[in-house]
C-alpha cells in the first residue's frame, strides 16, 4: 500500500514535468519550423491570425498584448524593481515649499511592493504561457492552411468553447478564483516566511526586509532569541502530534462501535437513536462548544455539581488540585484531556454515520457463517468488521488526521480567553499548552501581528501535512479508481 | 426454552438501556442548552441545571436589538452571505467536478494534482494573506469580502461531485454525442437534471458554510461593528468576559433559533454526505 502510493505520488510529479516539457518541446519546433509569420508572432502576438485572415482573433491577442505591456510600464514597474530590497524609503513629513505644509514624502510599503511584485509576477508568468501557446497555436495554424484544411471563422472558433473545448469554459473562472484566493495567497505567506515582518516592522509606518532563514532557525531552537520559539515549537508540535493522534483514533472506533450498536437487530427506534446522536452534530459548532466551555467552566454548573457531591473536595484530598474547582478547561492536564474527551463527544456522531454507510455494505455472509460457527460478537469485530472498515475507510483515516492537525474550531471556541498559560517560555512566545500549531499562528497574526514568524509555522504545517498525506496520495484523487463504472 | 427467550428479552433491553443512556449522554449539553434559553435569569446559571424560573424573556430580548445584541441584523448578514456564496460555489463547484469527471483534455492530472497540494496548506494561511489583500482593496467588513472568502476557492472542494459523475454511465453522453449534441447541452441538458442529489447535497453544504464558519467571519469582519457581524461572531463576541453576565441566556435563545433552520438542513444533507464520503469507495 505504502508503495504504492508513493509510486503514485512520484507518479503525479513526473506527470505534472512531462506536461510541462511536452508544452516546450512544442514550442521549441513551433519557432524552429514555423514561417516568417509565426516567428513574427513572437513579437507581435496577433501576426500568425493576420497572415490566416482571422482578423478578430488578431485583434484580440494585440489587445491582451498591449494590456500586458501596458500592465507593465504602469504598474510593475512601479512595484518589482524595489522587490530586492523590499523599500528603502520610509514615511517622512516633508516641508513643501510649493503649498508651504508639512505632507507626506513619496514612501515605501513593504507589503504593497511584496503584494504587487508577486502579482507582476504572476501576471508575467500568465503573459509568457499565453505567448508561447500563442505561437503553437499559430504553428498549428500555418500546417492546417498547408495542408489546404479549413480554417475556422471566429464564430466557429467561438463555438469550439461550448465543444471540445467545454472544459475551458468551465475551468476558467473557478481556477481564476483558485488562483486569487488560495494559491497567490500561499506564495505571499512563503515570501513572509522569509521577511521580518512583525509588529516592529509594519508597514505602512515602518519597512520590512528580506531575512533570509533567521525565522526557521528561531523556530527551531537557534538564533539565542530572548524569545524562545523553539521552546515553545517543540511543545505546541507535540502536543498537535497527540491531539491529532487521540481524536482521530477515539472518534473512529467510537463510531464504528456506536453504529454497530445501533445497527444492531436488537436496537427498537434505531431510526429516533440515530436521529438524537445527529443532533448534536447538526447543532454549528460555535454554539455547541461555547456552550459546553461555559458547562465546564470553573464556576460553571459541572463545577457546583461536583462540588455538591463531594467530587471537587474528593480530588483536592488525593492532591489532583490544588483550588477550590476543578480547572476542566484551565489547567494544563485537565485541559487536554477534557478537549480530547468533548471532541469524543463532537466527533463520534460524525463518524458513526459514516461507518454506518459502509457497514451497510459489510459482506453479511462472512458475518452470517462465522456466526454459525460459532464465533462471539468480539471476535466478528475483530476479524471481521474491523479489517473490512479499514480496508473502505483507510485512507480517509490519513485525511481525518490531518484535519485534525488544522482542527482549529474544537481547541479555538474550548480554550480561547479561558485557558491562561502559566508557563513564561511560552507566554514569551504567544503560545499556551493546548494550542495547535494553526491556533498558535492564529493568534500570532491576530492579537501580535507576528506574522513573519506564523507564515513559517505555516510552512512546517503543510510539510506535516503533505508527509501524511502522501500515504493517502493514490486514494484521495481516485487514481486508477474513477473509470472502474464508466 | 423459556429460559432463552427471558434471556434474549433481558440482552434486548440491556441493549436499549445502553444507547438509551449514551443518547442522553450526548444530548445532555443541548438539553441545557434550551433549558437555559427559557430562564428567566440573564446571566448563565451555575447552581441548578435547570433554570429556577421559566420564561420567554429573553427570546423577546432576541428581537428587541440594543447596541450588543443585534441578532435579526446578524441573522439577516449572514443570509445574504450565504445565498451569494451558494450560487457561487456550486456553480465553481460543479463545473469542475465535471470537467475532470467527464471531460479528457491534457491538463486535467495536473491540474487535480495542483488541487491536492493546495488543499494541504492549512486554510487559515492563505486567510491571512487574503486577509490583507482584502484590505489593501478596503473589502474587509463587508459583504463582498466575506463572500469572496466563501466562495473564491470553492472550485477546490469537487471531489465529493466529481465522485458522483463518475458513477454516470458515459454511454448516455456518447449517445447524445452521436447525436449531435454539443457538450454544452450535454452538461445543462442530461447531466445536471440527473444529478440531483449531488445538486442537493452541494447547495445545501455551501450554504450551510457561511453559517457554520466562526473563524474567517472573525478575521475579516475585525472592525468591531456589530451591525456587519454574521451570526457566529455575534454570538461568540456576546460571551466576553465583561458580557456574559447580562447575555449569557440571550446567547442561549440565539443559539436555539439559529441551530433549527441549520439543524434541518444539515439533517436533509448528511443522507448524500454518507452516500459521498463512502459511494465511491464502497462499490470500487
Amino acid at each position: 500500500m505504502g508503495k504504492k502510493s508513493k509510486n503514485g505520488f512520484i507518479a503525479a510529479v513526473g506527470g505534472v514535468f512531462g506536461a510541462i516539457g511536452r508544452f516546450l518541446a512544442d514550442f521549441g519546433s513551433a519557432v524552429a519550423k514555423g514561417d516568417a509569420f509565426v516567428k513574427l508572432s513572437l513579437l507581435w502576438w496577433g501576426a500568425g491570425y493576420a497572415r490566416r485572415k482571422q482578423y478578430v482573433k488578431a485583434a484580440i491577442m494585440t489587445a491582451l498584448e498591449a494590456g500586458l505591456i501596458l500592465f507593465t510600464i504602469f504598474f510593475a514597474l512601479d512595484y518589482v524593481p524595489k522587490f530586492g530590497s523590499l523599500g528603502t524609503v520610509k514615511p517622512e513629513k516633508v516641508f513643501n515649499m510649493k503649498t508651504m505644509k508639512n505632507e507626506w514624502n513619496d514612501y515605501d510599503n513593504s507589503f504593497l511592493i511584496l503584494l504587487f511584485s508577486l502579482f507582476s509576477f504572476v501576471v508575467w508568468a500568465a503573459g509568457i504561457i499565453i505567448w508561447m501557446k500563442n505561437v503553437v497555436n499559430v504553428y498549428r495554424l500555418q500546417l492546417k492552411a498547408e495542408a489546404g484544411e479549413h480554417i475556422n471563422t471566429f464564430r466557429e472558433d467561438l463555438h469550439s468553447y461550448v465543444e471540445e473545448k467545454f472544459h475551458i469554459t468551465l475551468l476558467t473562472l473557478p481556477v481564476l478564483g483558485i488562483t486569487v484566493f488560495t494559491f497567490v495567497p500561499i506564495l505571499l505567506l512563503i515570501l513572509v516566511a522569509f521577511t521580518n515582518y512583525d509588529q516592529q516592522h509594519m508597514p505602512p509606518t515602518n519597512l520590512f526586509s528580506w531575512n533570509g532563514f533567521n525565522n526557521f532557525i528561531s523556530l527551531f531552537g537557534g538564533g539565542g532569541m530572548t524569545i524562545t520559539f523553539g521552546y515553545a515549537f517543540v511543545r505546541v508540535l507535540g502536543w498537535t502530534l497527540v491531539w491529532a493522534f487521540f481524536a482521530t483514533f477515539t472518534t473512529y472506533i467510537g463510531g464504528i462501535l456506536l453504529s454497530i450498536l445501533l445497527n444492531s437487530q436488537k436496537t427498537r427506534l434505531p431510526r429516533m437513536w440515530r436521529t438524537l446522536f445527529i443532533i448534536t452534530i447538526a447543532v454549528p459548532q460555535f454554539v455547541s462548544l461555547l456552550l459546553v466551555r461555559n458547562f465546564f467552566a470553573n464556576g460553571g454548573i459541572v463545577n457546583t455539581i461536583c462540588a455538591n457531591i463531594g467530587l471537587t473536595g474528593f480530588l483536592r484530598d488525593i492532591g489532583l488540585i490544588s483550588t477550590s474547582y476543578i480547572p476542566f478547561l484551565s489547567a494544563p492536564g485537565w485541559a487536554h484531556v477534557m478537549i480530547i474527551l468533548i471532541n469524543i463527544w463532537i466527533g463520534i456522531p460524525y463518524q458513526m454515520l459514516i461507518a454506518t454507510g459502509v457497514l451497510m455494505n459489510l459482506p453479511s455472509d462472512q458475518v452470517e457463517s462465522a456466526r454459525v460457527d460459532g464465533a462471539k460478537p468480539f471476535q466478528i469485530f475483530k476479524s471481521i468488521t474491523m479489517p473490512y472498515m479499514l480496508f473502505v475507510t483507510g485512507p480517509a483515516l490519513v485525511t481525518d488526521f490531518v484535519k485534525n492537525i488544522n482542527n482549529f474550531n474544537v481547541i479555538y471556541l474550548l480554550t480561547e480567553g479561558v485557558y491562561t498559560t502559566t508557563n513564561q517560555a511560552m507566554a514569551n512566545s504567544q503560545a499556551k499548552e493546548v494550542d495547535l500549531l494553526v491556533t498558535w499562528l492564529f493568534r500570532l497574526t491576530q492579537d501580535y501581528y507576528n506574522y513573519k514568524m506564523a507564515s513559517t509555522i505555516g510552512i512546517i504545517v503543510f510539510i506535516i501535512c503533505a508527509l501524511f498525506t502522501l500515504f493517502a496520495f493514490n486514494r484521495m484523487i481516485g487514481n486508477g479508481r474513477e473509470e472502474d463504472y464508466q | 426454552m423459556r429460559k432463552m427467550k427471558s434471556n434474549r428479552a433481558s440482552s434486548i433491553i440491556l441493549h436499549n438501556v445502553l444507547i438509551a443512556f449514551l443518547a442522553f449522554v450526548w444530548l445532555i449539553p443541548i438539553i441545557w442548552l434550551v433549558c437555559t434559553s427559557f430562564s428567566a435569569y440573564s446571566g448563565m446559571n451555575t447552581s441548578t441545571f435547570f433554570p429556577r424560573e421559566w420564561s420567554l424573556i429573553h427570546y423577546q430580548k432576541l428581537f428587541q436589538p440594543d447596541t450588543v445584541q443585534q441578532f435579526p441584523r446578524w441573522f439577516m448578514n449572514t443570509f445574504i452571505v450565504a445565498c451569494f456564496t451558494t450560487v457561487i460555489s456550486t456553480a465553481f463547484v460543479l463545473m469542475v467536478a465535471y470537467a475532470t469527471s467527464v471531460m479528457r483534455f491534457p491538463m486535467r492530472k495536473p491540474l487535480m494534482n495542483m488541487g491536492v497540494i493546495l488543499n494541504l496548506f492549512p486554510g487559515m494561511l492563505s486567510m491571512i494573506a487574503v486577509y490583507f489583500v482584502l484590505k489593501t482593496f478596503n473589502l474587509t467588513n463587508s459583504y463582498a469580502g466575506l463572500i469572496m472568502v466563501y466562495s473564491g476557492s470553492a472550485g477546490l472542494g469537487y471531489l465529493i461531485a466529481k465522485g458522483f459523475f463518475d458513477t454516470i454511465p458515459r454511454a448516455l453522453c456518447e449517445a447524445a454525442r452521436l447525436d449531435g449534441c454539443s457538450e454544452a447541452r450535454i452538461f445543462s441538458t442530461i447531466i445536471i437534471p440527473m444529478s440531483r442529489p449531488i445538486i442537493v447535497y452541494t447547495v445545501i453544504s455551501s450554504f450551510l458554510g457561511p453559517w457554520m464558519d466562526f473563524v474567517f467571519a472573525k478575521m475579516i469582519l475585525n472592525a468591531g461593528i456589530s451591525e456587519n457581524y454574521t451570526v457566529a461572531v455575534g454570538l461568540y463576541k456576546m460571551l466576553d468576559k465583561s458580557l456574559i453576565n447580562s447575555y449569557f441566556t440571550i446567547f442561549c435563545c440565539g443559539g436555539v433559533l439559529v441551530s433549527i433552520p441549520i439543524s434541518i438542513l444539515f439533517f436533509i444533507m448528511q443522507k448524500f454526505y454518507v452516500e459521498g464520503v463512502t459511494g465511491g469507495a464502497v462499490k470500487g
